[in-house]
């Protein structure tokens, strides 16, 4: 086999396995995006229940509020995340095509000595590079935006674990606070743990 | 690689079969392209699959430039018929492809952009290859709900799509019909079962019976030639069709 056929053969089966990859950090992001819901609607509840408690879990009210524009951050960023993702899984599908459409191409030209059929093939040898470019600064940005969103979470479980100490000063509700705040902890422990996979993804291990 | 048949020549005028690929996987169906040519302008009748783009090509390089293909012509919306059309338009960016109106939002899904298309309307049209007119004759729901053929008036030739196709044992494979009794039972299950519409059939039997045909070039099998093509025709007309065991 010729240099040429020989990096597409191994171009193949790569560009298979990363898109089986991105599918599956997909299926992360939307679980961590469900899980972020969630504490949305903990901490509207950790609002109200501060509310009640008066002024002995005014610092406990305002880490639920805290948590809560956490909630919100986090599902933009998953947002942003699942762009990218969608972005990353359309330029390995094209990626995929390009494959096919330059093995067929090869194997049509090789049978010409006719230089412009070489420089056909040539022109969409740059195409793929193009699109490979493409799919290799989307994989960047996509490990940029994980890591922003891993210190986000990591700020998040901060919050969540000073929200249980203060639960700890709620007085009569202490008991109830101190159960919202381990909810909160619990789930941000979670997301972070989903998160430190997804980093550590043989994704973003590929050149 | 396949091979091509000159079917008819006048001056610069032809019709090239490009036929049969000892190498073709079996688990593909084997396709018949037709390249006509005329004043140094190509158009490929069903240009065929990606896979068998490589040979399709290599054949059609060795008589044409491939990058003086002025269009292609999808007789329907299969696969085997024009999923190779983003390839060809490597060779020739501002290559044509003529479809019925119904599957030129389909076809695109192979390749190409707004302006590769050309509809062809339910009713037919006349193409034109540098001056050379080429009919493109209705033949819905045979088998496609959207199918033309394509007549070329001066060399008697129609190229008749999956209408005329067999599928051929290997050892009789031969370019042209050689007897006809033979030949048409590897036609008649491919008929029955693909062809959709008796009403659709007889009004193509009565059409093309009014056309002077020499040879009916099918996309698969072999080509009908001289007293076979009406002798294929009646046939045909008797056919009952859309029918199914089970």
């Amino acid at each position: 086999m010729t240099t040429a056929l020989v990096q597409a053969a191994h171009k193949a089966p790569q560009a298979g396995v990363d898109l089986m990859r991105i599918v599956r950090i997909n299926e992360e992001i939307k679980s961590v995006v469900n899980v972020a819901f969630k504490i949305n609607i903990m901490a509207l509840n950790a609002i109200f229940l501060a509310k009640r408690a008066g002024t002995a879990a005014r610092g406990f009210g305002v880490l639920s509020n805290e948590l809560r524009v956490f909630s919100q951050d986090l599902r933009d960023c998953m947002s942003s995340l699942s762009g990218l993702v969608h972005a990353c899984v359309d330029d390995v599908s094209r990626m995929l095509q390009d494959i096919r459409h330059t093995r067929l191409l090869r194997q049509a030209v090789a049978t010409s000595s006719k230089p412009e059929f070489a420089a056909v093939l040539a022109a969409r040898e740059i195409e793929n590079e193009r699109h490979a470019q493409s799919f290799a600064g989307q994989r960047r940005q996509l490990k940029r935006s994980l890591e922003d969103a891993f210190r986000m979470v990591e700020l998040g479980g901060v919050l969540a674990k000073s929200a249980k100490i203060e639960a700890a000063y709620g007085q009569s509700f202490a008991v109830p606070l101190s159960q919202v705040s381990s909810e909160f902890d619990g789930v941000v422990e979670e997301i972070r743990v989903s998160l430190e996979s997804l980093r550590h993804s043989a994704f973003f291990a590929t050149k | 690689m396949k091979t091509t048949r000159t079917i008819f020549q006048d001056g610069d005028h032809k019709w090239i079969a490009i036929v049969r690929d000892p190498d073709k996987p079996n688990h593909l169906i084997d396709t018949n392209e037709y390249l006509v040519t005329h004043g140094g302008q190509g158009m490929l009748l069903d240009p065929g699959g990606a896979e068998v783009f490589p040979a399709v090509f290599s054949a059609l390089s060795s008589e044409f430039d491939p990058s003086a293909l002025a269009a292609v012509f999808a007789s329907h919306q299969d696969p085997d018929t024009c999923s190779s059309l983003a390839l060809w338009l490597e060779f020739n960016p501002a290559m044509r492809c003529h479809v019925s109106w119904l599957w030129s939002g389909f076809i695109p899904h192979f390749g190409g952009n707004a302006d590769t298309f050309v509809s062809i309307p339910d009713e037919g049209a006349d193409l034109s290859l540098n001056g050379l007119t080429l009919r493109a004759v209705p033949a819905h729901y045979l088998h496609s709900s959207g199918n033309f053929h394509i007549y070329d008036k001066v060399a008697r030739v129609l190229f008749s799509g999956d209408v005329g196709a067999a599928l051929l044992p290997p050892g009789e494979d031969g370019l042209f019909v050689e007897h006809f009794d033979k030949h048409i039972r590897h036609a008649e299950g491919f008929h029955r079962r693909w062809m959709g519409s008796n009403e659709a059939k007889r009004r193509w039997c009565e059409r093309v019976a009014q056309l002077e045909i020499d040879m009916l070039c099918p996309q698969h099998g072999a080509i009908y030639q001289g007293e076979d093509v009406q002798r294929f025709i009646n046939w045909f007309d008797e056919l009952q069709v859309g029918i199914v065991n089970g």
